[in-house]
């Protein structure tokens, strides 16, 4: 197929889903099961769509489509464009393959629900999956903004979803309140720049955005980090990230966590290197604090926590910290690393989720002080389990040691030793967290039993079974991984002149850029095996001791007042645009 | 003169965000939000403003003028009037989920103070 044959399957790897979300409330009505079939159906028919597009993408060339044949008219575009580049369609694939997947567990976990439940479920996740393949296709900004709310107006619905637990809903208000913010911060930033710039094209920005920028462009810059920054879940953006997790069930957290917090990411990623590319302005230098202090923060928060769900959703806003420091660097290695952490912890989080999904299910308990000995009752969880501790520890052959290995790379190509240091903190701390965790949960010896038991259905041991292989695999094959899709995704966030010159001429070709990674780099290695014994150490102190006064204030700062968590967020709205401003 | 809208918006912006920072009442802070995005429009519209100039229409142009030469600056930005609408329909859809979920927290808990509302924490 020639490339626009091509690029015309774009919308419809967005129509699918969004159809789907129509179908799926009446298709319940026939039967409740059918509801998420036809989730399944419409997701596996986007990836499809999304798959014939991969290699003409991954091999270095990008597919626009003028939604309307609105095409540009001398370098100026008013019509919506939507362009596949390795970076945005690496996520949009993530998006809807790990989608697919949690439809079919949740088939088999929450499948005994009523008609209406099942019908609503599947309908908000393959609205809030729309909104993210949707964001990671388009070339706009105004249209990123839709998506994102999309994606936002699904997640208020997901969280709030067991209306009838009271938590439920308070988190479901928190994640109102502190998003919607984050969607005004994006909106009128957007405006600002189409005032000044007179485009919203990502091409034409890019190019307009290379002359000296106006205090609005600036302003506009400030707001776009600060409210995708709330949809990443960074500090301090972050109160409503481990209050929704916490309250929606499983399947839902593993969404949340795997996928909706990286439309955050991609929405930082396109706005720092690929429109303000030419720009000089401290952005990276904003975002290597914001990911720094996520991480360190986040592993901390996870470190003190009781409720499982809620330590990994600590740790998401340590990881995404992680993320963003990696694309933070700005050199080859540094954002290979983070695009590879992305989809590495997409799929570790995910699974981990799910099997905090499963314990709840199962047991009935959410606390981990209340668990214990799950390894000897229910071993192929435990195992599915440790392969995502181990994953995310970094933990060699396991994928987390690759990504994280190349952001460390990247941090010491560029010299910036500082935030190197904090990391490794940051990643002993995290690994202490969740060896705390697999211990208090799986190994602790435990005298009474379990009085509810419930095995694994085959949806959820297919889901989880996947899940796993997929974490061993993109440890144990990285120079694929890197060459044919991570490579290519930090060409095109590094490449950004030509990625907008190819938006604007309706397609074009990428100049690919090469890293290596040395699997049994000495040095790496050490690395992995002392914050393993380092954080094993502070787990085992951890264990032992009372918490530490400094972590009980980190605490006490997280009080669950809405409005708190709010100033929070609007005093980090007026540092990043001071930033850029002073 | 235009900048009186702006300065409105600013205004209304902040009244807004006061009211989210300050009230416990659920409703109120469901309010703010709504003056914060009712800001939004204002500074939108003001955006869209060119000095003199007339609604983007270009059938019926005004006596004395063509519709080419509308076209040609002297109307109002239709692009940012467009985002407008668009954040108008957004708005009513999220106001609509904040009060229910509003409602469902009155009906569990017999309150509306969001002090009283804050299980999750830590």
């Amino acid at each position: 197929m020639t490339d626009a044959a091509l690029g015309s399957l774009l919308p419809l790897a967005v129509a699918a889903p969004l159809a789907g979300a129509a179908v799926s409330p009446l298709a319940a009505r026939l039967s409740p099961r059918l509801a998420l079939v036809t989730s399944l159906v419409a997701l596996l028919t986007s990836l499809g769509l999304l798959i014939a597009d991969a290699p003409a993408v991954f091999g270095g060339r990008v597919l626009v489509h003028y939604l309307g044949g609105w095409v540009p008219v001398r370098g100026s575009a008013l019509g919506i464009a939507f362009a596949a580049d390795p970076f945005g369609l690496a996520f949009a694939l993530l998006s809807a393959g790990i989608g697919a997947l949690l439809v079919l567990y949740t088939l088999s976990e929450l499948g005994g629900l009523g008609a209406r439940e099942l019908g609503g479920f599947a309908a908000l996740v393959q609205l809030l999956l729309a909104g993210l393949i949707g964001a990671a296709l388009t070339a706009d900004t105004v249209d990123l903004f839709v998506w994102f709310e999309v994606a936002a107006l699904a997640s208020y619905g997901l969280t709030g979803f067991f209306l009838e637990r009271p938590p439920a809903l308070e988190a479901a208000f928190k994640i109102l309140v502190l998003t919607t913010i984050a969607g005004f911060c994006v909106f009128t930033a957007a405006g600002l720049l189409y005032n000044t710039q007179g485009a919203l094209n990502y091409g034409q920005l890019a190019t307009a955005l290379a002359k000296p920028l106006r205090t609005a462009d600036l302003l506009a810059l400030g707001l776009f980090i600060a409210g995708f920054g709330t949809k990443a879940g960074l500090v301090p953006f972050h109160g409503w990230l481990a209050d929704a997790h916490t309250a929606a069930p499983g399947p839902v957290s593993a969404l949340f966590s795997g996928l909706m917090v990286n439309l955050g990411i991609v929405g930082i990623a396109r706005v720092s290197l690929q429109i303000y590319f030419a720009a000089h302005t401290p952005v990276l230098g904003v975002l290597m604090v914001l990911g720094v202090v996520s991480a360190l923060l986040g592993a901390c928060m996870a470190l003190v926590q009781d409720d499982l769900k809620r330590l990994l959703a600590y740790d998401t806003v340590s990881q995404v910290g992680v993320m963003i420091v990696g694309l933070a660097t700005a050199n080859p290695a540094g954002v290979a690393g983070g695009v590879y952490h992305l989809i590495n912890h997409a799929l570790f989080k995910t699974l981990l989720f799910l099997c905090a999904g499963a314990i709840v299910h199962r047991t009935g308990r959410t606390k981990l002080s209340e668990m214990g000995g799950l390894a000897r009752s229910w071993p192929g969880l435990a195992v599915a389990f440790g392969v995502g501790v181990a994953s995310i520890a970094g933990v060699p052959p396991f994928n987390g040691y690759v990504s994280l290995g190349l952001i460390h790379s990247g941090l010491r190509d560029s010299g910036q030793y500082v935030p190197y240091t904090l990391l490794l903190l940051a990643q002993v701390i995290t690994i202490a967290a969740l060896g705390r965790a697999a211990w208090l949960a799986f190994l602790k010896p435990r005298s009474e039993s379990y009085e509810q038991r419930q095995y694994l259905r085959l949806g959820m041991q297919f889901s989880l079974g996947t899940l796993a292989a997929c974490c061993l695999l993109f440890g144990v094959v990285p120079g694929y991984v890197l060459d044919k899709v991570a490579d290519p995704a930090a060409s095109a966030l590094l490449g950004a002149g030509q990625y907008a010159a190819a938006v604007l001429n309706q397609g074009g070709t990428i100049t690919q850029l090469h890293t290596v990674f040395a699997y049994a780099d000495p040095q790496e290695l050490a690395i992995a095996l002392l914050s393993v014994v380092l954080g094993a150490l502070l787990a085992w102190h951890m264990l032992r001791r009372k918490i530490p006064r400094v972590l009980e204030l980190l605490r006490a700062v997280h009080n669950g007042s809405v409005n708190d968590y709010t100033g929070y967020a609007v005093g980090g709205i007026i540092a990043v645009v001071a930033a850029f401003l002073v | 003169m235009i900048a009186v809208n702006y300065l409105g918006a600013a205004v209304l912006f902040c009244l807004g965000l006061y009211t989210v920072l300050t009230r416990r009442n659920l409703i109120k802070m469901v309010m703010g939000l709504s003056l914060m995005e009712s800001s939004t429009y204002l500074l939108f519209i003001s955006m869209a403003y060119r000095a003199r100039s007339t609604a983007p229409v270009l059938v019926n142009p005004p006596k004395g003028q063509s519709g080419t030469q509308l076209a040609a600056g002297n109307v109002a930005d239709p692009v940012l009037q467009n985002f407008c609408l668009t954040a108008i329909v957004i708005g009513v859809a999220v106001t609509a989920v904040f009060l229910s979920v509003v409602v469902r927290i009155a009906q569990h808990r017999r309150t509306l103070d969001a002090d009283e509302v804050r299980e999750l924490r830590g």
